[in-house]
């Protein structure tokens, strides 16, 4: 807190040399701009990923380009600007710039460190790094938030450090050639050679470190010290375009110290004759093979099993499920009989057929490590090895794994000792050609269907979804949001992300398809259209819809041929390399780590993204300016005019370029003369809102406007600077420092009718009460502010609202909002009694606010 | 001989080429989709070796290729059936390149990255003229 205060109220810094006001204010308009254009690129590129564009290689390289050229004349601006070198933002800089280029040049690599990673940084854009099958669980336990066994992935990264040793990468190389050759005998005996040398090849020491480490690490979540773990293949293109299963190797029940040679047999069984031989029949180069490790934590089953979340072979619009008591790995090795549960693919996943076989035996995690067979107890022979309540969990899962993976999967699941439902692996289904369905054609299926309405807004991620409508208007329509349903709501907001995975479709009237909902919705995969204006008029709860987000359109019932169309498409454009470069790319570029300007981490080394160092330089070069117009520390600023206003503000404005109409050496301005939008706005609103404190404050008019005069306590304030507040302005923008009554305001703001270059800063500090009515002032401008949409901080008594991008005239009612509150809690604090007083200003002031500015 | 869709309308015939794969990917099951015949190719030579066996209603090319440029594929086409209707897209777009196709007889010249909504409706357009011809 004192902190804050002294970096309010002192300004240390000395400058080598005194510019022109107007020259630092360019500048800072120049940050601004190039703030803008680097936020707009971060949202094209983000934009790419939603399916709807047609892009190349050419553009991510160029894209990439423009956007670190942008944020390079940044730093330079601010350097300008703040006139000191920046260096360690440069260096951030150049952190990020090449790993921007090491991902362009297929480095896919981080430099050093990553040779073992944890299972919550996986995704599976990380699949040339940690093997399909692991990169695939971490989307499942990261994005989908499902349960799998948690545990780690020694990366591929650690498979050629390892194979390097003793040239053993180039032994494979020349191994292949045998193949080639077609001499089956002599491939066999390299083969054999080849798994001997991996076997006795030590594992690099800071290799073993690292896996010993994560193994720590994974012990601590789970809080136990003995842990059995399943050490398992996850190989480039296992799982992907051709099914590996069962050609590799894995360790059920194995314990830590087997870890390390555990390894080598995985990495070992890609070189065994039969694995490798398949892999060069199926046409992959030796320079493919890449085998990450997955060690994970063993789970008890109780019950385990494979299912087909589509099964044309079997029956139409349904899912197929085998089960057995105990572990997965009979059911996968197909070599026992399993019940097989026939279910509907939609909801309320209908069982449509369920037989139930013999099962005398059960695979089980031996005592002493590894797995053995045994008997089940009699009364289990013969009875189902899934519930109801189990199988319509498992069907929901399943269901909830193919939308985000827009393709039929094979899941191997188990249900643990607890209960709990496990996912152990997916893989996308492929059908041989003659087996697929008939591709309908998608003009026939929608032929007689009726259009609620088609090509309204922006298509954001592009997709078939279909389900009943929900209409969301409150936080309390999140927690009842129904699985599988199509939310419906007025305003895109980062808030829906909780709702994410229940939804199978997101329509909004109003929005951006550059905002931050819009890249949950492109990170969960949700078909999702925007700004479509009429939907919340059309559309309501509980109707039954098809949300085509391919097409843009949304027709009324359900057309599951559009729905089949999807999962039958060859590609899935998510999985094109160029997609997964580019998302890769964003990892450097999109993400926001420095998000509270107060946090000590907030500095340019702590800079991971170029969006963190746009942000930090946003956040600086607003400071800087503040403490300019505050200062003077700056040459030939304008004369300050005192303006002669009803309400006595005590306010001199500067006006650095066409925020007023008077002569530029004039000493004084009257309300006509200004020009700048948001100090006019601002004024008004503060004006209005003299009618309504007289209510909550119980004074006539005459003694609030007195009452805006009162002097300061000398705690707060030197008399020099008693009553005299500053507004920095130009024709579109207003700095603004106040002290009003007993608190101090700055307000930062930028309106004009480029949406994007719209921002707010509202910041309030201050009061002379005891702390507990100072916070609950704090609580009373925090609701009103979220209630506008500001997105708020609050620290205390100190209160930080920002709100960007809305329209110059949502933007206008905002600013005049800030008038009005800046009026109303003037001297609310000794109002301020109890906690429901809170809610209750709360409500009159959002009242008078409906009253006096109308529908906001 | 033209194949038919199930409303025993001839399918317009569409050859696409350019040399970065992913844009035949996307373009080729987008066209599908709508009952278009497709044929991709990522290099020029083989594009005008099959342009000379076959005729295409209509030909979507890159501009910048090895090998014979997108003008040249126009050309091309064109001499093969002037009927066919060519629609240049490209990462390069200046004024003066636009001019030129269309100055060669490009029937549309579209800005990579594009919206597949857009080169669908420009397709779209090819077809409503050569119905409202016939």
């Amino acid at each position: 807190m004192y902190n804050v205060i002294k970096k309010l109220l002192t300004f240390p810094r000395r400058r080598k040399e005194v510019l022109p006001f107007t020259v630092l204010f360019k500048k800072f308009q120049d940050i601004l701009e190039n703030n803008n254009l680097i936020l707009e690129l971060m949202a094209d590129m983000g934009d790419k990923l939603g399916g709807e564009y047609v892009f190349d290689r050419r553009y991510i390289e160029e894209a990439a380009e423009k956007v670190g050229d942008h944020v390079f004349k940044l730093i330079s601006g601010l350097s300008i600007l703040t006139q000191r070198k920046n260096v360690e933002l440069f260096v951030a800089f150049e952190r990020i710039r090449q790993a921007i280029q090491g991902e362009l040049s297929g480095r896919h690599f981080l430099p050093s460190g990553n040779l073992v990673l944890p299972l919550g940084e996986l995704s599976s854009e990380m699949s040339e790094q940690v093997g399909d099958k692991m990169a695939k669980l971490g989307d499942i336990h990261n994005r989908l938030a499902l349960t799998t066994p948690d545990g780690f992935v020694i990366t591929t990264q650690a498979f050629f450090e390892f194979m390097k040793q003793k040239g053993l990468l180039e032994k494979a190389e020349q191994a292949a050639l045998h193949w080639d050759a077609g001499d089956d005998a002599a491939f066999e005996q390299v083969a054999d050679a080849m798994q001997k040398s991996i076997l006795s090849t030590p594992v690099p020491r800071h290799l073993s470190a690292q896996i010993f480490a994560q193994f720590d690490a994974l012990a601590e979540r789970m809080q136990r010290s003995q842990l059995a773990l399943s050490i398992r293949s996850s190989g480039w293109g296992e799982g992907e375009d051709t099914s590996f299963a069962g050609q590799y190797a894995s360790l059920l029940n194995a314990s830590p110290d087997q870890l390390i040679d555990g390894y080598r047999q995985v990495v070992a069984s890609a070189y065994s004759f039969k694995a490798w031989s398949y892999r060069l029949n199926k046409g992959y180069q030796e320079h493919e093979t890449a085998m990450a490790v997955g060690c994970q934590v063993m789970v008890e089953s109780a019950v385990s099993g494979v299912l087909h979340t589509y099964a044309p072979d079997t029956a139409e619009g349904a899912m197929v499920a085998n089960a057995l008591w105990g572990l997965c790995a009979p059911v996968v090795e197909g070599n026992r009989r399993t019940d097989t549960i026939i279910i509907d693919r939609t909801p309320p996943y209908v069982i449509r057929s369920s037989n139930v076989v013999e099962k005398p035996q059960r695979l089980v995690a031996a005592p002493g490590g590894g797995v053995a067979w045994e008997d089940n107890p009699v009364e289990l022979h013969a009875v189902p090895s899934l519930s109801k309540e189990q199988l319509q969990e498992l069907s929901q899962t399943a269901m909830r794994i193919e939308r985000y993976y827009k393709r039929p999967q094979e899941i191997e699941w188990t249900f643990d000792s607890s209960g709990q439902l496990q996912i152990l692996q997916t893989r996308a289904l492929r059908f041989r050609k003659t087996h697929a369905a008939p591709k309908p054609q998608v003009l026939e299926a929608v032929r007689d269907a009726e259009i609620i309405f088609s090509d309204k807004g922006f298509v954001v991620q592009r997709g078939v979804g279909i389900g009943k409508i929900f209409m969301v208007e409150s936080d309390a329509d999140l927690k009842v949001f129904p699985y599988g349903a199509i939310m419906l709501v007025r305003y895109t907001s980062p808030r829906y992300s909780s709702i994410m995975h229940k939804a199978r479709g997101i329509i909004t009237d109003v929005g951006s398809p550059t905002g931050h909902m819009a890249s949950l919705a492109r990170e969960y995969r949700v078909p999702t259209i925007v700004d479509t204006e009429v939907a919340t008029s059309l559309l309501q709860t509980g109707d039954e819809v098809t949300l085509d987000a391919t097409q843009n359109i949304v027709y009324r019932g359900n057309i599951s041929a559009l729905d089949r169309f999807e999962l039958t498409e060859d590609e899935v454009f998510e999985d094109f390399y160029e997609y997964r470069l580019l998302r890769r790319l964003l990892k450097h570029i999109s993400p926001l780590n420095l998000l509270d300007a107060q946090n000590e981490n907030f500095t340019p080394a702590a800079c991971r993204t170029f969006h963190d160092i746009t942000r930090y330089i946003h956040e600086k070069a607003v400071e800087e300016l503040i403490h300019l117009s505050e200062k003077k520390g700056a040459q030939h600023l304008s004369a300050p005019k005192k303006l002669i206003a009803d309400i006595p503000l005590g306010l001199m404005v500067i006006d650095a370029g066409g925020g007023t109409s008077c002569p530029p050496d004039a000493r004084v301005v009257t309300p006509d003369q200004i020009v700048s939008l948001p100090l006019r706005d601002f004024l008004s609103g503060l004006n209005e809102s003299g009618m309504w404190c007289t209510k909550p404050v119980d004074v006539d008019l005459g003694s609030f406007m007195a009452s805006l005069t009162r002097t300061f306590p000398s705690s707060m304030a030197s008399p020099k600077e008693i009553g005299r507040n500053l507004a920095v302005v130009l024709e579109n923008y207003m700095n603004i420092n106040m002290r009003l009554g007993y608190h101090f305001t700055i307000i930062d703001a930028y309106i004009s009718d480029t949406i994007n270059d719209n921002s707010i800063y509202f910041r309030f500090l201050g009061g002379v009460t005891e702390f507990i009515r100072r916070s609950r002032r704090a609580k009373f401008i925090a609701q009103v502010l979220t209630h506008f949409d500001f997105r708020v901080e609050v620290h205390g008594d100190l209160v930080i609202g920002r709100v960007k991008k809305l329209s110059r005239s949502r933007m206008t009612e905002r600013i005049r909002i800030l008038g009005g509150l800046v009026g109303y809690t003037r001297q609310l604090d000794t109002q301020m009694h109890s906690d429901k007083d809170v809610a209750m200003h709360v409500q009159q002031f959002l009242d008078v606010v409906h009253h006096v500015i109308g529908g906001v | 001989m033209k194949s038919e869709n199930n409303q025993g309308e001839p399918r317009l015939r569409i050859l696409i080429l350019d040399d970065e794969p992913i844009v035949c990917r996307r373009l080729k099951p987008a066209f599908e989709k709508r009952g278009y015949e497709v044929e991709t190719f990522n290099d020029s030579a083989s594009a005008l070796a099959r342009l000379r066996e076959a005729a295409f209603d209509i030909v979507i090319t890159d501009l910048k290729m090895e090998g014979a440029d997108g003008i040249e594929i126009l050309t091309q086409a064109k001499k093969a059936s002037a009927d066919t209707r060519v629609i240049i897209i490209t990462g390069f777009a200046t004024l003066e390149t636009a001019r030129e196709s269309y100055s060669k007889g490009a029937f549309d010249f579209v800005a990579k990255p594009f919206k597949l909504r857009d080169i669908l409706e420009c397709v779209k357009k090819i077809e409503d003229q050569r119905q409202a011809t016939q």
